[in-house]
């Protein structure tokens, strides 16, 4: 039988706020966090965290080589270690990190690309290029924190993060690591929100509401938790937060039955009964068709709650989704993550004696 | 655990369409880096990179991007050769594992270039082509309804996406697979290496002493994975075994090497750790090797510290001297030479290797191919950020 996965410490970086008590608030009051956007990262509204600071946690000459979302993942990661209570440098190699993004490297991609194709090569910034790789996020939280062990960034457009959430699992099951760093981020920028407008994917009037078909909004932020073997967390005393399965499904049919239909199996396998139901869906009929599938299937299921209506989409892809369960006041919590391509995700959280 | 075996090799090169010619000019001593041919990179100081002739070809359309095209390319030459019957298995138990390549990054860089220039642009192409869609257009192929899993860790992507497919078929959770990488050129990655001064005017020169960067390269490798009984009892024609992998951060520099090699040496352990192979048992090592001055030192220095004593008597070949570097591409591509050496018990050459730096006394295969058998294979890959990921693959002895 295969270790059991555990959460030992979460931290967040969500447009409601820094820190797990304004997301815990923000969660029990189901408050969104849409605002007009400020300039420097788009026009239009959205879910900004225009309260996030790094003050004390970054060191200054070092965030100014990071972009918004490395820095929002810093941040978060110092979080989740601090109530894991782990000694990132001391674990070290032991430590594995697994990151998942939609939007990293694409934010540091405009700045890079528009001076050289505006003014040519000799206008193109060395500083920049790194960070238009999304592994650059991984590779500076190692430099910052001392980590040595495996790491990946996965991109699997909503679901990155769960997505990465399955290989840190791998990782710990086989041994390769004491424990795993499971980090989501996003961040907005200028041409990020031109496109989504120009694609008509966001809602023009109003907040982003399930079942409305008007599109979602924006947003940005970072989750961090620590993973760990339930036998490691007890040994050395840690706190444990809730034990985490995943399961995933895809489908060949493109259809939102067919890929609703996947997203049911994920979370049938899962055979969990829970007791509150966190939903990715956003606002965007693709998704929200997804859901729906689920929905019908299981009208016997509490009805879900949507983190993405409050703090948008992206935002920590899928991440959010996680923290949201964690956060939530149930001991059972399943997560369905619909996506509009690719895997169908689906999670059962369930915390102890809760 | 479950051994693993590779059945398929698709392989598209600067070199050539499959795996068959792009093989036979490798070992006829062959470059792809040329003169630009089918990019435009006005105001680079370099101006020769490794392309992909597709022989006239369009190599994009509105709707699929170059890396698709010739993904898909790889994708049914590899079916072919694994000769597997995809409809009777599971497609829940058929994974897509592929490295995040620059994908619909030109789509990107065509808008910002439409706004640029007044016009307004065609904001869905950006925001539909990314790298997810490349990986969902080859699962589509497979008839996969298991795993898509799309790896962004720069250089070392492929080789990782390899390692993953490894794991969930050796672990029992897949029956078929397919893994590898695609790259093809755009101007964020050449701006971004040119302005690093990370890249060669000139042909790039792998472990010489006078190397003086990188090449930036086009191409796509895909395998066919699947558990080895279950290859053997329909017979397929089994290429060799993937055994394991390692990985590891250096948490040293966001672009540059640890100088010593410390974080790929330590990959190069666990990939033999993992795949219960000694020192001894190796006797080929895909090297990374970008031919930047700081990366092959590095190496150099990992490979004798990973291999100790043994390290003399091994074969280095450095795949970028004859496809340039194929970013995230490049570990599936070193894989595939990998493959093909045990296959053929002959080494490729680093080409243009004339003056051999002794800050890397190894035996870097110069000039020529050497014939020699190859009973397990170390493939390197590194990345920004300090990733670095080392592929453990053995040859199929029939047992």
């Amino acid at each position: 039988m295969s270790p059991e996965i555990v959460i030992t410490g979460m931290g967040t970086v969500l447009p409601c706020g820094n820190g797990l008590e304004a997301a815990r608030e923000a969660w029990r009051t189901r408050t969104p966090a849409f605002a007009t956007l400020p300039e420097t990262l788009g026009e239009g509204r959205g879910a900004a965290c225009t309260a996030f600071s790094f003050a004390g946690i970054i060191p200054p000459m070092v965030a100014r080589r990071l972009d918004r979302g490395t820095r929002f993942a810093w941040v978060a990661v110092h979080q989740a270690l601090a109530q894991a209570g782990l000694d990132a440098k001391a674990c070290g190699e032991r430590l594995a990190v697994a990151a998942g993004t939609m939007t990293g490297g694409s934010e540091a991609t405009e700045p890079f690309i528009r001076p050289y194709l505006d003014k040519g090569p000799e206008a193109a910034s060395p500083m920049i290029f790194p960070n238009c790789v999304a592994i650059s996020i991984v590779g500076q939280i190692s430099m910052g924190f001392g980590i040595k062990g495996p790491s990946l960034v996965q991109l699997q457009r909503e679901n990155s993060t769960l997505d990465a959430l399955d290989q840190a699992c791998r990782w710990l099951r086989q041994g390769r690591a004491d424990a795993a760093l499971l980090v989501g981020t996003d961040a907005l920028f200028p041409l990020l929100v031109e496109l989504l407008k120009g694609s008509r994917l966001t809602c023009r009037h109003g907040d982003p509401l399930v079942g409305s078909r008007r599109g979602y909004l924006p947003g940005e932020g970072a989750q961090a938790f620590l993973l760990e073997t339930r036998q490691r967390a007890l040994a050395r005393s840690a706190p444990i937060l809730g034990s985490l399965r995943i399961a995933q499904r895809a489908s060949n049919d493109p259809s939102s039955t067919g890929r609703g239909r996947a997203l049911c199996l994920a979370a049938e396998s899962l055979a969990f009964r829970p007791e509150a139901w966190v939903g990715g869906a956003t606002g965007h009929p693709i998704l929200d068709d997804l859901e729906q599938v689920v929905r019908e299937a299981h009208p016997d299921w509490p009805d879900p709650a949507h983190p993405k209506t409050l703090w948008g989409e992206f935002g920590g892809s899928g991440g959010q989704l996680l923290a949201a369960a964690l956060l939530d006041p149930a001991r059972k919590v399943l997560v369905t993550a619909p996506s509009s391509g690719g895997s169908q995700i689906a999670l059962a959280l369930e915390k102890d004696g809760a | 655990m479950r051994r693993v075996a590779v059945t398929g090799l698709g392989f598209v090169s600067s070199l050539g369409l499959d795996t068959r010619s792009t093989w036979a000019r490798v070992l006829a001593g062959e470059s792809g880096i040329r003169p630009l041919r089918f990019s435009s990179f006005p105001g680079e100081a370099a101006q020769i990179a490794a392309e992909v002739d597709l022989g006239g070809r369009p190599r994009t359309t509105r709707r699929q991007s170059f890396c698709e095209l010739i993904s898909l390319m790889a994708l049914g030459e590899a079916l072919a050769q694994s000769g597997a019957t995809l409809d009777r298995f599971n497609p829940a138990r058929i994974g897509t594992f592929l490295a995040a390549a620059t994908s619909g990054l030109p789509a990107g860089e065509g808008y910002v270039l439409d706004r640029l220039q007044g016009r307004r642009g065609h904001p869905t192409e950006p925001i539909f082509q990314t790298p997810t869609t490349l990986t969902d257009a080859v699962a589509r192929c497979v008839g996969s309804e298991g795993p898509r899993s799309t790896i962004m860790n720069a250089c070392s992507s492929s080789a990782l996406a390899i390692g993953q497919a490894w794991e969930y078929l050796a672990e029992g959770d897949l029956d078929f697979a397919v893994a590898g990488g695609a790259e093809g050129l755009c101007r964020t990655t050449f701006g971004g290496f040119s302005c690093l001064k990370a890249v060669d005017t000139e042909p790039c020169r792998p472990f010489s002493a006078d190397r003086a960067g990188l090449n930036l390269g086009e191409g796509a490798v895909l395998l066919a994975l699947e558990p080895l009984e279950d290859a053997r009892a329909r017979g397929a024609e089994i290429l060799a075994e993937v055994v394991g992998y390692g990985a590891t951060m250096d948490a040293h520099h966001a672009t540059a090497p640890h100088p010593e090699g410390h974080g790929a040496a330590r990959a190069m352990r666990l990939a033999m750790e993992v795949a219960r192979l000694a020192p001894t048992d190796i006797d080929l090592v895909s090297a990374h090797a970008t031919a930047t001055p700081a990366n092959d030192g590095a190496e150099a220095k990992a490979i004798l510290s990973a291999l100790g004593s043994h390290a003399a008597h091994v074969s280095v070949t450095a795949s970028k001297s004859q496809f340039g570097h194929t970013l995230g591409a490049a570990g599936a591509v070193g894989a595939a030479l990998a493959i093909l050496a045990m296959r053929d018990h002959v080494v490729s050459p680093t080409l243009r290797l004339e003056h051999p730096d002794p800050e890397c006394p190894l035996d870097c295969t110069p000039l020529v191919p050497r014939e020699r058998s190859v009973r397990a294979a170390l493939v390197n890959a590194f990345a920004f950020g300090g990733n670095n990921l080392c592929l453990a693959l053995r040859a199929w002895e029939g047992r």
